[in-house]
Order: structure tokens, then sequence, then C-alpha cells
């Protein structure tokens, strides 16, 4: 054996947890800090702190000076209709109930197609910029001026579970790294103490599709999306339960493991692997301190949970997730994602077949004041310009009626906004046909939002690559234009 | 067997027979309007110029031709085409208008619409004149001064000799293996290679591991589990030369084998449980190919029957119950199969999915590439492509039954007897509901004039010929027919209730939808539902005496998919997919018929694609690269019986593909072992031995194994004893020169054995087997490991049991259920691979929430109490015998005194803090001994092959 553990001293024992704590940028004092500290004192500002470790999440170097550091995804799942919500469409009153004509063919997902139906909600304009709103959402009406719509968003299918896919992994096959892996793989993260990538689903489930919308598809595992729970502890086995384990006996447990691991790792020199596995306990233990300290919204003030509309019950839960991605984007969480529908049933998505009136007018009320609250409170805190807000769904609706009252599948045409990041708000971009059935004028697909949004990270769409099966694979395949007005007169520089 | 068939195509009569009646509503409202009017030839050419892709100068199926009106009066197979002057008697009409099946034309060619049929009729009514047309021969000939062989302008790439002479390409050449300067390195060629190549590196390779190092390695790397202590301290003691051969051999005798390099092979495979997708639909026979795996590698099956059994099991001239089994490699991929039907493209999709998977998984090619180009790197045009495709084509989903004919006749016989029973039951029945029927549909017409807004209502009120273009669709909107049900002609299914209680469940997870409506259980008045109730009971009765279901496999056989029976939420409403044949038999071809492929069309992505001069049918063939034009291989193998018809096709391209003269199917599979030994292949990316991929770090080594492993009957036992019983095996790990490590930092050379991660499942096998409580049940359906209610909700579709940490879910990691939808957390922290496509190699992350599992998850936290109870049963209260016994269990070798002395520490301090808490005698010692239990468990080493 090449143990050389009966030479060291107690003091030496510890050699490779100050290296990591060196390492972590936590100098010796953190040591002593490791020792005093326990997890339930960890301080917000030690989670704040971010790490150096070598990581497979540690930062990296962007392609260009990037316009934003963080990436919130407000996600609406089920199928927001565009016609009912910011893409004001009066063509449809003077057709209403009239079939759809001269819009090519018509191809519906369930029943039979119908005539044309317009909103049955009343729209506004709002701002400086004169954006049409319905009045489904009254309060993102008052923030239009920092909003940048596009209108002429397109996909392929009229499924919902493809369509979650196309949007969130770039690729309409099952299986593909999400956009927030492609993100993470592509850049790090800024905070060691927590997962670089973060989803918060609806309090009553997932979305259409489930886990592979944030899934690492081929990419390491370490890229994968964490679901920062909305019960109990926020992520998986983030604490054990009380029966089998204290606190003070996991702190026991691992610098033994500690110990005896130095002793092994050092018959390998060279195995790089085999002290970041080492790290990873830390990283792991300190997790189970920053995790729990971040979502933890008590010591917001009265005023910001009303801002985000904790106090109404109606829309408390998506507040809820909306401050929490500011709390995250603030530690350093280089991707989060807050989704808004959950797959139990249909009626608990925006799926809104059979009455376009009852589901969305639910929904819209459940998330209209906490994006607001999302977007100002970033916004007065400095947060908004480094931080790219993107709100989309998986499609939009169809312009004719399903059922008399509700509305189909319509891959053909949605709304996308982006607000932060430095883009230009009071924007509309792009536009669908007269009723809404088409994208029209620069139609965009998910590979130039996805191209956009890297742009905006300071990343070149096509030269962030990973090598797998026989090619250098891309979030946006070999597709995807930039968005001119998203990415305004920033230019590309190595 | 059509009982059998339809168990995957849960086809709903109900559904089909309403959305039959749909139809004919719709298209009579389309054709309101349409005059017999005067029609030109010219329009009806243009009309009928698509039928011409199947039934024209180039191609006549079926004889027939339909590009002139001498063809058409000849006819094909089935006689005359059109009678002139009588469109309803002319089949020609007759099955574009929908009136006799099959309805033509068939995809991917697109049905004429309702004015082309009016005009059609017309002009057959009007005696169908039609002038002579261009010489067939005239229009097959390319323009002239056209630069492409092929339709539409595609030139593909040139195949040249260069490409020919990649190295992958080029026939393994067997070279004598080097002298090399240390005779220990000159007995086994494997060790020759890899001594003469460090040799040139100057490099030295380590000496021999010590027998508790070898003895753990080879346990964990041919079964996956611990070498229990008793074998350890045998093969210690064991003074015979050949102890480490024999201990070689005792382990590839182990049914565990197969447990462990199975579950590697279904890496190769894609293999789930589930299909993914929206309703990630348990593939309900799965685990049975999972465990013809695992018992192909115990029996070790050559290579290459392997390969042809799972592309051709069914086409063999003898299939046996596993060869059929095999086929399921088809269906393990990501399907939708949901409203396939409506979405011509999938059936494109999953053909890809074929193609990419069997050739990066046999061939090492990534030809999926060239779907949509010629290959940007390797050799391989867009055309290969689709002649793979077309070898793939001829497939459909089909249950093979698992028992010889005659008992499958027997069951169908009952069934009918049984059915035939049931019959005027359920037509009394029918004739009793009918009235209800109808009463409710006028029932539902008041429900909508309730429901719906005033605009509605208004459009239900209007009188149907006054209606608006608008109402019309509004009313066809809401108010849905039910079933249109003449008594008379119900046919009773034996299996029918089986199938409503089938439907019912997926009603669950699907959701009743629109076209739902109006079918629930009809309400009769008290007198009618006696009378239905005795006649549903008489009906049960019979239903007790079905006959337990056949075991299948999800298999494939060769059949027409444009007639695949209507499946989960398939529908036929205008407009959202393909037309409704109103085919009633089966979409298998019966024996003594003959059997046409349907065509496959270069470049389509999907059956929606435009059939026009651009493109043409595509024959299947071999990858040009790999074919010898003087002497390509057959494009078909037709078996060698006359009980069941088939194409060929799959056979002839498994049969290439297991060909010895194949320069990449050998060279594959040994890299692969060689990976799955090493943890790097010989090439280091075993899915890719094109440009992209790396070049062989041992080329001559690889080819030596190659050509060693077809002359060893391809047998991968053999190739395990070669590659384990050489020295280069047998190196140890913890060695290292600097000046080596210097020089070959990442260890390409192999100077020493290169130690790595044990994959998830393994890591979670040896946490049970550790523990004692590894429940060693071989085979079988799946388990589900436990997870949290919570996680569950993630993903609220498809099949996930709920369990708890028990011995049931104590099996191994390779029988738990693999939902693509929703991974098993531990499984997936520990790079288990993407499920969707062929994994090469798994990755090895290290990230924090892997430590998280370990340390916090219930089930490492319950083994770890398991783990030391069992130690404290054999060691008792002995610090030191606890210490030992846990690192012989464990880590197979004895703590050193450095290490014991630390643990004692330990353990001493837990004790003692533990003993503050809770004072009762052996309990603190206990606990203590539950965290070194723990500790052990999370180990660098323990994890580690080393």
């Amino acid at each position: 054996m090449f143990n050389k553990l009966n030479e060291r001293s107690r003091k030496e024992q510890y050699i490779s947890r100050r290296k990591f704590w060196m390492e972590a940028g936590m100098g010796i004092g953190g040591l002593a800090l490791l020792d005093l500290m326990s997890q339930d004192k960890l301080l917000g500002a030690e989670c704040v702190a971010g790490g150096k470790i070598d990581s497979p999440l540690s930062p990296k170097p962007t392609h260009f000076k990037p316009r934003a550091k963080s990436v919130i995804s407000l996600f609406m799942s089920g199928g927001v209709s565009h016609m009912d919500t910011f893409d004001y469409k009066p063509a449809l009153e003077k057709y209403n109930r009239m079939p759809m004509e001269g819009h090519g063919d018509i191809k519906v997902r369930q029943g039979y197609p119908g005539p044309l139906m317009k909103s049955p909600f009343s729209f506004k304009q709002y701002g400086q910029s004169g954006a049409w709103v319905s009045e489904l959402f009254p309060n993102i009406a008052t923030i239009v001026d920092d909003l940048a719509f596009m209108h002429s968003c397109q996909g392929t299918s009229n499924d919902h579970v493809i369509s979650h896919y196309e949007w969130n992994t770039g690729s309409i096959q099952m299986g593909f790294p999400s956009v927030g892996s492609w993100v993470t793989y592509g850049l790090g993260s800024e905070n060691q103490n927590l997962p670089g990538f973060v989803v918060v689903l609806d309090q009553k489930g997932g979305p259409y599709a489930g886990p592979p919308n944030w899934q690492n598809g081929f990419l390491p595992a370490a890229y994968q999306g964490t679901v920062f729970r909305s019960k109990g502890d926020p992520i998986l086995d983030l604490s054990a339960p009380g029966q089998y384990m204290t606190p003070e006996q996991q702190r026991a447990r691992l610098d033994q493991m500690d110990l005896l691991n130095a002793s092994f790792d050092e018959q390998y020199p060279g195995m790089s692997e085999l002290s970041a596995r080492i790290s990873s306990y830390e990283l792991a233990y300190r997790m189970q301190g920053c995790a729990p300290e971040a979502v933890d919204l008590s010591s917001e003030s009265d005023e910001t949970k009303q801002l985000y509309g904790i106090n109404d019950p109606a829309c408390a839960s998506y507040g809820k997730q909306c401050l929490l991605a500011r709390r995250l984007v603030e530690r350093g969480v280089r991707f989060v994602q807050l989704m808004s529908g959950a797959y139990v049933s249909i009626e608990d998505t925006w799926d809104a077949h059979a009455d376009i009136v009852a589901n969305h007018t639910k929904h819209a009320r459940e998330v209209d004041k906490p994006i607001t609250g999302l977007i100002t409170d970033l916004k007065r805190r400095g947060l908004l310009d480094s931080t790219a807000v993107m709100w989309h769904s998986e499609f939009g609706r169809m312009p004719i009626s399903q059922r008399g009252m509700g509305r189909d599948h319509n891959p053909g045409a949605m709304t996308i906004f982006m607000a932060g990041a430095g883009i230009q708000g009071g924007q509309s971009i792009g536009a669908s046909d007269e009723v809404g059935y088409k994208a029209a004028d620069q139609k965009l697909t998910n590979h130039d939002v996805h191209a956009t949004l890297l742009h905006l990270l300071g990343m070149d769409h096509k030269r962030m690559t990973y090598y797998f099966n026989g090619r250098n694979m891309r979030l946006t395949d070999v597709s995807g234009e930039l968005i001119p007005q998203i990415v305004g007169n920033i230019q590309a520089k190595a | 067997m059509h009982q059998v068939v339809c168990k995957i195509k849960q086809a709903s009569r109900s559904v089909a027979l309403s959305g039959a009646f749909a139809l004919v509503a719709y298209t009579a409202v389309l054709s309101q309007g349409l005059q017999a009017q005067q029609v030109s030839e010219a329009d009806v050419q243009a009309a009928l110029k698509r039928c011409g892709q199947c039934h024209g100068p180039t191609l006549q199926m079926s004889k027939l031709d339909l590009s002139t009106r001498e063809g058409m009066l000849k006819g094909g197979e089935k006689g005359p085409a059109i009678v002139p002057g009588d469109a309803e008697a002319s089949p020609l009409y007759r099955r574009i208008s929908g009136l006799q099946a099959p309805v033509m034309p068939m995809p991917p060619v697109p049905a004429l619409n309702a004015q082309e049929v009016e005009l059609v009729k017309n002009w057959i009514n009007q005696g169908a004149k039609m002038a002579a047309v261009a010489t067939p021969a005239a229009s097959a000939t390319p323009a002239a001064g056209a630069t492409s062989a092929y339709p539409g302008g595609y030139t593909p790439r040139e195949i040249t000799d260069a490409d020919r002479s990649w190295w992958a390409f080029k026939k393994p050449v067997r070279n004598t293996p080097p002298t090399v300067r240390d005779a220990k390195w000159g007995h086994n060629p494997i060790d020759a290679f890899v001594a003469n190549m460090r040799e040139q590196k100057g490099l030295e390779g380590a000496p021999e591991a010590d027998r508790r190092t070898l003895i753990r390695r080879a346990y964990m790397d041919l079964i996956g589990l611990l070498p229990p202590e008793a074998e350890v301290d045998a093969f210690v003691k064991d003074p015979a030369p050949d102890a480490y051969a024999k201990l070689v051999d005792k382990l590839l005798a182990s049914p565990n084998y197969g447990e462990r390099w199975g579950r590697n092979w279904l890496d190769v495979v894609r293999y789930a449980d589930s299909s993914g997708f929206e309703f990630d639909i348990t593939v309900e026979n799965a685990w049975r190919y999972r465990d013809y795996v695992i018992k192909a590698f115990n029996e070790d099956k050559p290579y290459n029957q392997f390969i042809i059994e799972q592309l051709a099991g069914d086409e063999l001239d003898k299939p046996t119950p596993d060869s059929l089994i095999a086929t399921t490699y088809y269906r393990v991929g990501p399907r939708v199969r949901f409203r396939e039907a409506n979405y011509p493209s999938y059936r494109y999709d999953y053909m890809d999915d074929m193609v990419r998977t069997t050739f990066q998984g046999f061939q090492g090619l990534s030809v999926n590439c060239a779907r949509c180009h010629d290959h940007k790197f390797d050799p391989i045009t867009r055309l290969d492509y689709f002649k793979t495709v077309s070898a793939f084509w001829s497939y459909v989903d089909y249950d093979q039954p698992l028992v010889p004919k005659d008992q499958v006749d027997a069951y169908n016989a009952k069934l009918k007897a049984l059915a035939d029973e049931m019959t005027p039951l359920r037509q009394e029945i029918a004739r009793i509901e009918k009235p209800y029927q109808e009463k409710r549909r006028e029932q539902q017409v008041q429900d909508a004039l309730k429901k719906f807004p005033p605009d509605i209502q208004e459009a239900i009120k209007t009188a149907p010929e006054k209606r608006t273009e608008g109402q019309k669709l509004l009313v066809a909107q809401v108010i849905i027919g039910g079933p249109d049900i003449d008594p008379d002609n119900v046919v009773a299914d034996a299996n029918s209730s089986a199938k409503a209680k089938a439907a019912a469940k997926a009603n669950e997870v699907f959701g009743a939808g629109p076209e739902n409506y109006g079918r629930g259980p009809l309400k009769l008045n008290p007198e009618d539902e006696k009378k239905r109730a005795a006649l549903q009971a008489k009906i049960a009765a019979i239903e007790e005496r079905l006959p337990a279901p056949l075991p299948t496999a999800d298999g494939v056989r060769d059949g027409d998919y444009r007639l695949t029976p209507d499946g989960l939420g398939d529908s036929h409403i205008p407009g959202t997919g393909r037309p409704d044949y109103g085919i009633k038999c089966c979409f298998i071809p019966a024996v003594g018929t003959k059997f046409e492929v349907p065509p496959l069309y270069f470049a389509a992505n999907s059956d929606d694609i435009k059939i026009n001069a651009s493109t043409f049918p595509v024959q299947p063939g071999f990858l040009t690269v790999l074919t010898d034009p003087k002497n390509p291989p057959p494009t078909t193998h037709v078996p060698n019986r006359t009980d069941y018809v088939t194409s060929g096709r799959r056979r002839a391209l498994a049969e290439a593909i297991a060909s010895a003269d194949n320069p990449l199917t050998a060279r594959v599979m040994v890299n692969r072992i060689w990976a799955w030994h090493f943890g790097t292949g010989i090439v280091s990316t075993p899915g890719n031995f094109g440009k992209m991929g790396t070049l062989p770090s041992h080329p001559e080594l690889l080819d030596w194994l190659a050509t060693e492993f077809v002359q060893k009957g391809w047998s991968v036992k053999a190739m395990h004893r070669i590659i384990m019983n050489s020295e280069t095996y047998k190196m140890a790990s913890a060695f290292s020169r600097e000046a080596d490590l210097k020089a070959d930092p990442t260890n390409v050379y192999l100077w020493r054995f290169p130690p790595h991660r044990a994959e998830a499942e393994i890591i979670r096998d040896i946490t049970l087997d550790a523990s004692g409580k590894l429940n060693r049940q071989f085979g079988g359906e799946p388990f589900f490991p436990a997870i949290p209610a919570s996680l569950r909700a993630d993903q609220p579709r498809g099949v996930w049991e709920l369990t708890k940490e028990e011995p049931s879910t104590w099996r191994r990691g390779v029988y738990a259920y693999i939902k693509r939808g929703l991974k098993y957390p531990m499984f997936e922290v520990f790079d288990e691979p993407d499920l969707n496509v062929t994994c090469e190699r798994r990755a090895t992350s290290t990230v924090p929430t892997q430590a998280l599992t370990l340390m916090n998850n219930e089930f490492t936290l319950k083994q770890a109490g398991y783990f030391a109870d069992r130690v404290w049963q054999t060691a008792g209260s002995n610090p030191e015998k606890q210490v030992t016994q846990m690192y012989h269990i464990a880590l197979s070798r004895d703590p050193s005194p450095s290490e014991m002395r630390a643990n004692l520490e330990f353990l001493k301090k837990q004790t003692d803090a533990a003993a503050a808490k809770n004072a009762a005698g052996d309990s603190a010692a206990r606990s203590a001994l539950n965290d070194l239990a723990h500790v052990t468990l999370n180990l660098n080493e323990f994890v580690y092959i080393k």
C-alpha cells in the first residue's frame, strides 16, 4: 500500500479539505468557519459568495461581452392564445363566426374546424409604445414599455409535448438537452453552492412532457435542471430523513470519508475525478445550507411580497415562484425556469380547448401580477439589465373556435415577449397574419429565439458545441438567426 | 390471430364507426354545389396524375397502368379499372371516392379532393374519352442534358477509392503479434501489441495487481457484484497457477454475468420500458427483450446470430420464441404511440431512430446524418440513407404470440366460439338501446341550446338549409353524432369488455375528448334496464370462460403500415390526418397472398410529401462504401417457409451486417467489449468509426481482436477470456511512475489498469450486495424503485407505481422500470445515458447531487443500517473485527494499520457522541458502526473498479 495516513498528524488530515476551501476562495478562515458552522447557521452572504472550485459548473469565459448573466424563463404550459392576450386582431371581429378562408389548410388537433372566433376579451393600447394588451393582463399592461413583443413566432407541431421539446430543448425529437442545460454547459454558473439551472414547477405538478423539459440529454449529468420543490426540502435528498442521521453525525461521516478518501486518492496521482468526487461532497454540504436559505422568503419585506401578489390567494403561488427566481438570480444561479401549468388535467394548464374565457381568465390571473412584480423588482434592484426574462409557451391557439367557445392548438403563430438584458422595450417585432393563424412578417423559429438568447449571454450559438455520436451538436442544430431588434447594435467580437 | 394482434392497437370499434359516419356527412356537405358539368381531359389527366406514381409507365403495382385509356380498360390483376359511361361500376371511381376498399391513392400519395373525385366521375360517365399520351419510354427518360441519374436533379456524391481506403472500411488484417523485450508480455497477443506500443512510446507497464484487487475487479467487471469474503480468501490462498483463469471461467458461467453485460448492450439499443412523449406508454413486453439480451450473453449466443435475431428474428427459416422476442429491438425506442395515423411524419422519425440505432450500434457509422443531405464527413450518401430506410420500411409493430401455431389457432377458435355465443346477446342489447340512442341525439341539441352562448344557439335553431357557412361549421362542432348502430350488424368480440375496460383506463389518462361526446352509457327505463342487465350478465358469464391471454412478444413483422388498425387517439376527422381507407381486413399479409412493400420515396420526411417529378421510389440496398459493386449483397432474403409472408428485406440487411466480410461489425463489437472492460475503447468513440470518430490507439490490436472474434465463432465470452487473462488486464491500477504519468497522463497506452467509476446500476447493486439485502430474483417484469410522490407529480402520465424501500424493490438495477419521461433520480445523477439515442459510452460526471443522493437518500441510509447489522452479527461488539469485516465485504481487503487506527478512533468518537445522547448499552456502539457503514458505502474506493 502507498498509504501515508499513518504519517499524518491530526492537522494534516484536513489537508484535502483545506485545499478545497482554498480553492473555493474561502482561505484558511473558511476552515475555522467550517468547524464552527452547522448548516442552519449559514449566512446568506456566504451562500452568495461564488466559489472558484474546479467543477463542471465553474464559470467559463464567454465568446464575447455578454449583455446578461442570467436567464429567467416564464413558461406557460398548454399553449397561450396570442389573439386573446397580446396579438390584437380586429379582423376577427369583422369575420367572427365566418369560415376561415385564404389562409391555407386548416389542421386541427381535436374535433371539427369551426368558424373564426373573435376574442371574447377587450383590448386597449398602453404605454408610450401603445402596445395592445387584452383585459387578461391589467398589470403587465402597465410595463409594456419594458417589454419586446415578438408576434411572429412559429413552431412545427401541434402536439403539446413535441412543442415543449421544440421550445425548451431546440429539437422536436425526445431526448435533446434543454436550453438551461446548454446555457450552464456553455457558461457554468456563478454560484457553486446552488445548482446552476433551477426549475420551479407549478405547485400542482409538472408541465406537459415533464422532466424532458429540463433534462441534460446527451450533455453530462452536471447540466441537468434541478427542480426546486415547493414543499419540504427544495432539492431532492437535500437532507436525510431525521430518523437516519443527525446533522452532527453527517458532519462526522463526511470528515471520515474525506480522511479515508484522501489516502485512496494518493495512490492515483493525476486522476482529478477522484478529488472532484471529494469536493462534490463538500459542495453538497454547502448546498444543504444555501438552498434552504435561497428559498426562504421570510426575510423579504411585506411590500415586496405584495408587489409579487403573494398576499392574493389567486396568484400567491406563481408570486412565490417569481420572488424565488429573483433571489436565485441574485445569488448567481444562471438559468431559472418557472412553469405555469400542471398537466394533472388540461384545465390546470393553458390548454383552452373547451372554453377560452374560463381557462385563460384563471391562468392569466395567476401570473399577471407576479410577472409584473418580478420585472419591476428586478428593475428597481438593478438586476434587470443583467437578466434576460422571457415569457413563452409551446404554441399559440387557433383563430377558429373549437366546440364554439374554445380554441385548438396552433403552432403557426404565437407571441413571446422578452425583457431585460438591455433589450429595447416597447417594441413590437414581426406580425402574424390578419387573423393570427400563421406568422407572416419576420417569421421566428425556436432556433432564432435560442440563438438570440445565447447571444445576449455572450455566446455564439454556432460555436457553442458538444461532440456527441459523431457530430458537434448545437442547441440551434443547423439553423438560427439573431433577431436584430432584440440584439440591437451589439456586435459580436471574439 | 387477430385478437392477439389487436392488443397493441386498442382499436375502439365505436370510434371507428362514428368517425366513418362523420366522414360521410362531411363529404356530403362538400359535394353540394358540384354539378355534373362537362369535363376537360386535361383536368382529368391532372387529377389522375398522382395515380401514375404506382400505376404508371415506370411502376405498375398490381400490374395496373393508369397512364392511358387502354391501360385503364385492360386493367390489372383485379380486372379493368373503368367501365366507360358507368362511374358507379368503375373500380377507379369506386376506390378514389371511398366506395370500395382499399381506398386509393394510398399514402404517401395525397388523396383526391372532392372536386377531383367528382371530375373523374363525370368524365367516366361521359365516356372516359382520352387522346393517346406520350409513350412510357419517353416519359421515363431524363430530360436531355440532365446531369443527374435521378429525378429532381439529385446527384449523390461519388464514392471513390480514396473513400473506400479509410481504415475502418478496409477488412481487418491479422498481423502476427510483435516480439517484445520482456517475455512476460509475449504470451498473450493482446500483451504483445500493448507492450510493443508502450515500448515505442517509452512507457513501462505496471506490475500485476494483488489478488484481492484482481478478484474484486473481475467480479465488478464481469458480474457487477462484490466478491464474497470466502471467495476472496480461497482465491488469495489458491496456489494453482490457473487460479485466476478458473475464476474468470466461473464468473462467465454465472447468470449474474448476463445481468451485468446485458445492461451494457441495453445502452447501445436505447432500451426503456416506456415509449416517451406525451403519454409515456409502457411497452408491455419490453422486459422479455431485456431478459432475452441477458440470456443471450449468458448463453454466449454468437454475436452474428444476435444481430440477425434482433433485426430479423421473425424472418428466419425457423424462428424461435427468443428470435421473435429479439425483434422488440424495434419497439423499445422513443415512440409517440398516440394519434400516429394523424401525424404521417412520425413513421419517418421512427425509421430514423432505426437507422441511427442500427448503424451507430452495429456499424459505428452515423448514417442518420445523411437524412437531409449527403454525409458531411463520411462517404455516405442521402440515397444510401433512403436505401437503408427502405430495408426497414416493410416492418410494422406486431405482437408475436410465443406459443406454437396450433395453440394460437385453438385460442382463436375458442375466442370465436365465445364471440358467436355473445353476438345474439349483443344484438339484443343494441335493439333495446336503439330508441334511446335516437332520443339522446335529440337531447344533445337541447343541452347545447342551454349551454352555449346566443350566437351558437341561434345557429342550432336555424333550419339546416338556411344556415350560413359559418353556422354550419359551428353546428358541426357542437352537435356531434353518436354511433349509428344497426342492431342486426352487431358482431361480438370476445374481448370487448376487456377492451372497454382498457378504453376506460385510457380515458382516465387521456381525458374524454370531444370525439367521445354522446357515447357514454345509456340510461334506460327500469324495465329495459332489467332486460339489458340480464343480457349483460349472460355475456359476463361467457366472458368467465375466456382463455388466459397468450404470452406475446412486442415484436415486428412485415405488413402494410398504411393499413395499421387505429391506435390510441387516431381519428378520422376531416382535415386532421390520413384518409380513412375503410379497410376491414388486417394489415398483415395472409399466407398465400403476394405482399408488396409500400413504396418509399426519396427525400420523404412524411407521407404528406408532394409526390412529383423530384422524387422517386427507393429500393433497399446496403451502404455503397461497404458494397463491392461487382458483388453487391442481396437486398432480400425471403425465408424458406410457406406459412409466413415477408419481404426478407430486414434479413438481408441483418446478414450484410453480420457478415464476416463486413469490415466494421467485428471491430465495432470487440471495441465495445474492450471499452466496457477498460473504461475506454481502442477507438474511444465506439459508435463512430468514421472521420468524426477517433483513430484507434492500437490499430493492430483492434484488427487482431476482430479477426479472433470471427475465428472464435463470434463468441463474446472468448473475448472476455482472452482479454481478462492478459497481463494487460491484470496490471495494477494503483501504480504510477512520474515519467509515464508525464508522457501519457490519460493512460491511453495502458501503462496501468485504468480505474473507473462503476455505473449507476452497479453502484446500487453493490450497495445492496454489501448490506446483504440484494434480492436476486432473476428476470421477469420490471420493478419500480422507490421515489417520493412529489417526484411522480413531475410527470403524471404513464406508469410509475409508488413503492417503498423494501425487499421487492431491492432487485438489481437492470430490472428497474425505465421510464423515458421520468428517470429514477439515483440513476439519473450517476450518468444514466440519454434513453432516446444509442449510447456509445457513458459519461462519468461528478456533481454535488450525486453526493446528496448517497448521503441523504433513504436507500443508501437504510442499506448502511443493514450493512452495519450484518457486520455486527459476525464481528460482534469488537471494533477491530468490525472494521476488518467491513473492509472485507465492501473493499475485499484488509484495512491498513493507519486506516484501522483512524476508523477505531472514529468509532470511539461516534460511540461517545451517541452515548452522550443515548446511554443504552449496545446502541451507541451500533450507531457508530452505522456511521462507519455509511462512510464506507460512500468511499471512492467502494464505487470504483480499480
